[in-house]
């Protein structure tokens, strides 16, 4: 299966790379974890499964020498959002595609089992994951178990590649499905929505894991979150301050979310944060007619200075 | 930190509506606060002696004047705080006068939003950090853009002040929308009579290099460094050849071709000179009509020149001027007809506008001076001139005077008696509009001598009769509905503002109102100045104006310009964007969408790329700082901690 074929595409270009960065199985057959592949003995340690659900991506910018990468279409979706923004060298990157069909959300299925140690996992063949506990193995449909963002991806099949890992994938799910449930949240009262995210960002406890797992978070270190110069927001723990960190963190990535769905994923509180970003992301569309990590030509909008933009009256003259 | 404030009362401009000294009560009480006072006139020199005093006796060491708009006092105040030993980005002002105390009648509110207005500028102050300008060289060369009246004006000045000067006009010739005039009022002189010789000085001056049928592409820089991108457009003929014989034009099959210069009055050749006086006097093909262009042959026009000066390959040509000022007199533009459905719309022949008519008394014009109507070529017994068409209108979005346009249906009127002693002028009118130098003589004139009836009120339409256009309308003084069979009618149509205005004005980083004129930087002590420096306005295009109004703001410009260039250093300001290159993560966003290209990407020791502003290029308009994700990049003097303080003043009190 597409094992085979990643791990083929791995020796073939391993050669001409300082390190390939894939997945292993993490500390129980639920988990995975990332794996660099330097020599070709360590090929043997990858997996690839709807585990996989890391954003390897995240790593590209720091990296300076030439690696190669395994992804799936979600994942592309990052690399052609750097590649717009200028922040990875094409030319230092070997992209692996893989094909996916969906992944696992690991929270979901720890919610279905009763957050009970994982003995072991296996897949069957009509898209089911069997999960072996010591109370015994429990059958869960992967549709039923996916993140938010598999149910209406429209990226099976990698944007951006150097080798496909199997054959390329349509999407089976109408483009509409994607901004469904930010249209159903627009139809709550402003009182209905304030007291959703009072509740929601209450939660927080500002551990930025959302931050750090973001790819597109690009200042790391010097994040408006933790500086005194500026001083935008401070460290006291009151529901202002986790807003307007929650605020910052969508403006900022204003036009350039990619919708990988990654900080929703590691936020320990369970506070829907994606969805923040999301419906910035439904303004972008609507206003400058922007998807992003799409097109590796386009061109972030929040990236340019128009004097007219088509929807923007200001200047109409 | 030793703050002072001093609460001015302007009179009773501010202490009318706010209690003065209830603000220097409550500042009193603030941190930081060492001093406060409140003063009748904080500008005048005692007003600022009491700054300076303070400063020494109290030891004041940052000062916050409230008092009226920055705009008005800011450098007064940081020259008097400069001389007492301050730095002068020591100051804040706080506008307690334009955005309170003339805004609101209920004085407890006034002065309770004062009180938070002068906090802020005392939270502010307290953030502020000395800052210093350095100097640099100015190009003692200035850019005009225009060469109608007012542009060529100031090129004139500012050319016999020794500047050398890039004078640049779009059409084919200099001359402007006055060249098209046939006389000027009050005087009734010959206009190309008088524009004429200032043509000819233009273009015999050594210090004026004249690109005609050339645009702006491209401004960059700032006041005293100007790199400008100048467009020859392609005439398809080489003008160092050409010698304005003619010949090509009297032989050019293609006679059907737009007359800019005559506003469609006539048509002319495919290549044409504009008129006989043109500067530079000299040919050029509007592909968009010329057969070797539409139709792939021709060449009659190549085969008949004399020295062999038409290029049918020839393309646009950039030219780069380096400039230290701008002149802006780009004109206005005008209604078209199509704007007046209640008038046919352009559909009638004989309904035509005031410029058109202005062509057709000409003596060279199409119709060499004889008033004939468009529609049979026969002399119109009766004119009717509607004003305002247009103007003063806020269904069609001029709500504004369009300045000239009674003065001219009024020398329209007498010269239509003059050339048809026999015919009959009516002007429809709102008001008549005749306070210039005297005017107000010249339009009783047109009535009493020449015998123009004025009927006070609006044309409600106008239709064809057989071979006459009725015109009807009201007439509001006697309050009856009035109908006039005319042979011609002559629509005053309103001024608006050039045709590409609002991107010019875009290119020189210079502000427009909603109808595109250029707004000057104070409408009363600055009307030739914009908010940029080193860009002045002349004529027009800052808002309708007549011929001496032009003149008189060409010359003001010319003379803000030499007195700008009377210095060979310029300070530069130091409230402009700086990296803090330990925080900048190389993102590099602000390079992308500063509008002034004032930042550029570079390599440290170390291989890390970061941001840097070029401090000479720089506007502060602040984009990057607003870009920048992790606040590295910050506007001096508006850092967001500066601008934070100030917030915090209010929301968490």
């Amino acid at each position: 299966m597409s094992t085979e074929k990643v791990k083929e595409a791995i020796a073939k270009i391993l050669p001409d790379v300082e390190t390939v960065i894939c997945y292993q199985q993490g500390f129980d057959g639920l988990h995975t974890t990332p794996l660099f592949i330097k020599i070709p003995e360590e090929i043997n340690g990858l997996i690839w499964n709807p585990l996989c659900v890391q954003n390897l991506t995240s790593y590209l910018p720091s990296i300076k020498k030439k690696v190669g990468i395994v992804v799936k279409g979600c994942d592309s979706r990052t690399i052609v959002q750097y590649l717009q923004e200028g922040l990875i060298d094409r030319e230092k990157i070997v992209i692996i595609g893989v094909p996916c069909t969906g992944v696992v959300s690991v929270k979901k299925v720890l919610r279905e089992i009763g957050h009970q140690p994982v003995a072991g996992v296996a897949f069957d063949d009509n898209g089911n994951i069997v999960v072996k506990t010591s109370k015994g193995d429990r059958t869960l449909a992967i549709a039923d178990v996916c993140p938010d963002k598999c149910a209406t991806c429209q990226y099976p099949t990698p944007i951006v590649y150097d080798y496909l890992a199997g054959d390329p994938i349509k999407s089976d799910k109408p483009k509409e499905s994607v901004h469904e449930d930010i249209r159903q949240f627009d139809e709550k009262t402003l009182e209905e929505k304030k007291a959703y995210w009072e509740k929601e960002l209450e939660k927080c406890i500002r551990c930025y894991a959302c931050r750090n797992a973001c790819p597109m978070c690009i200042c790391q270190d010097s994040c408006i979150a933790e500086t005194r110069e500026p001083h935008w927001i401070s460290q006291k723990l009151s529901l202002t301050e986790k807003f307007m960190f929650h605020m910052i963190h969508a403006v900022h990535l204003a036009g350039r979310c990619v919708e990988c769905g990654e900080c929703e994923r590691v936020c320990p509180m369970d506070i829907p944060v994606a969805k923040l970003k999301k419906k910035i992301n439904t303004e972008m569309k609507e206003l400058f007619n922007y998807e992003p990590g799409v097109d590796p030509d386009g061109k972030p909008p929040m990236y340019t200075f128009n004097v007219d933009e088509v929807k923007i009256k200001e200047h109409k003259l | 930190m030793r703050v002072g404030v001093f609460i001015c009362h302007c009179g009773n401009n501010i202490a009318g509506t706010v209690d003065v000294a209830r603000v220097a009560a409550e500042m009193r009480k603030l941190p930081g606060v060492v001093y406060a006072t409140n003063y009748m006139y904080t500008c005048s020199e005692p007003g600022q002696e009491e700054i300076k005093q303070a400063i020494r006796k109290e030891g004041l060491d940052r000062i916050v004047v409230a008092a009226c708009s920055p705009r008005m006092h800011e450098n007064t105040f940081r020259k008097t705080i400069e001389k007492a030993g301050l730095n002068r980005y020591f100051l804040e002002m706080a506008n307690i006068r334009e955005h309170i105390s003339w805004i609101g009648e209920d004085k407890e509110l006034n002065t309770n939003k004062a009180i938070e207005a002068v906090k802020m500028a005392v939270a502010k102050v307290m953030n502020n950090k000395p800052l210093y300008s350095s100097s640099f060289k100015v190009n003692k060369r200035v850019l005009v853009i225009g060469g109608g009246v007012a542009g060529m004006q100031a090129a004139l000045d500012c050319a016999d002040g020794g500047l050398d000067v890039v004078l640049v006009e779009k059409s084919p010739s200099i001359g402007g929308m006055m060249s098209r005039l046939d006389k000027t009022f009050p005087t009734i002189d010959c206009s190309i009579c008088i524009l004429g010789p200032k043509m000819v000085d233009v273009v015999q001056h050594e210090k004026i290099k004249l690109y005609a049928y050339s645009e702006i592409d491209e401004i960059k820089g700032y006041v005293g460094n100007y790199q400008i991108k100048i467009r020859k457009k392609a005439t398809y003929v080489d003008w160092s050849k050409c010698t304005g014989c003619g010949a090509c034009m009297e032989k050019c099959p293609t006679r059907n071709a737009y007359d800019h210069f005559n506003f469609g009055v006539a048509t002319t050749r495919a290549i044409n000179i504009p008129f006989p006086q043109a500067i530079p006097k000299k040919a050029k093909i509007d592909p968009e009509f010329c057969r070797q262009f539409t139709k792939g042959k021709c060449g009659v026009c190549a085969k008949i020149c004399p020295t062999g000066a038409i290029n049918y390959e020839m393309k646009d040509e950039i030219v780069a001027e380096d400039v230290g000022a701008i002149i802006v007199a780009t004109g206005y533009g005008l209604f078209d007809l199509d704007k007046f459905p209640e008038y046919g719309a352009g559909r009638y022949p004989d309904v035509i506008t005031g410029i058109q008519y202005e062509r057709i008394l000409n003596a060279s014009g199409p119709t060499s001076g004889h008033i004939l109507r468009p529609s049979d070529q026969t002399e119109p017994k009766t004119v009717v001139f509607v004003s305002c068409a247009g103007s003063r209108d806020k269904s069609l979005g001029v709500p504004y005077c369009s300045n000239f346009c009674c003065m001219y249906i009024a020398k329209q009127a007498i010269l239509t008696k003059d050339h048809i002693p026999d015919s009959q002028s009516y002007v429809f009118y709102m008001d008549i509009r005749s306070n210039g130098k005297g005017y107000d003589e010249f339009t009783r004139r047109a009535q009493e001598e020449y015998g123009a009836k004025y009927i006070r009120g609006r044309v409600a339409k106008i239709y064809p009769k057989g071979k006459k256009m009725v015109v009807r309308g009201a007439d509001t003084l006697l309050g009856t509905q009035v109908e006039v069979e005319a042979d011609l009618v002559v629509l005053a149509t309103a001024v608006i503002s050039a045709p590409g205005a609002a991107g010019m004005a875009e290119k020189l980083h210079i502000s427009y109102d909603t109808f595109g004129f250029y707004v000057e930087s104070h409408p009363k002590l600055r009307p030739v100045e914009t908010n940029t420096s080193g860009v002045y306005l002349a004529g027009a295009c800052q808002g309708p104006k007549d011929i001496p109004a032009s003149v008189g703001q060409g010359s003001a410009a010319a003379s803000k310009v030499l007195s700008l260039f009377s210095k060979d250093m310029l300070e530069s300001d130091p409230a402009i964007a700086q990296v803090n290159i330990n925080a900048c993560v190389g993102c590099l966003k602000c390079v992308k969408t500063c509008p002034f290209q004032a930042i550029k990407e570079e390599v440290l020791r170390n291989g890390r790329k970061v941001a840097k502003v070029i401090e000479t290029v720089c506007a502060g308009c602040g984009v990057c700082t607003s870009t920048c994700p992790c606040g590295a990049i910050q506007l001096q003097h508006f850092t967001d901690n500066q601008l934070l303080a100030e917030v915090n003043a209010i929301c968490q009190s």
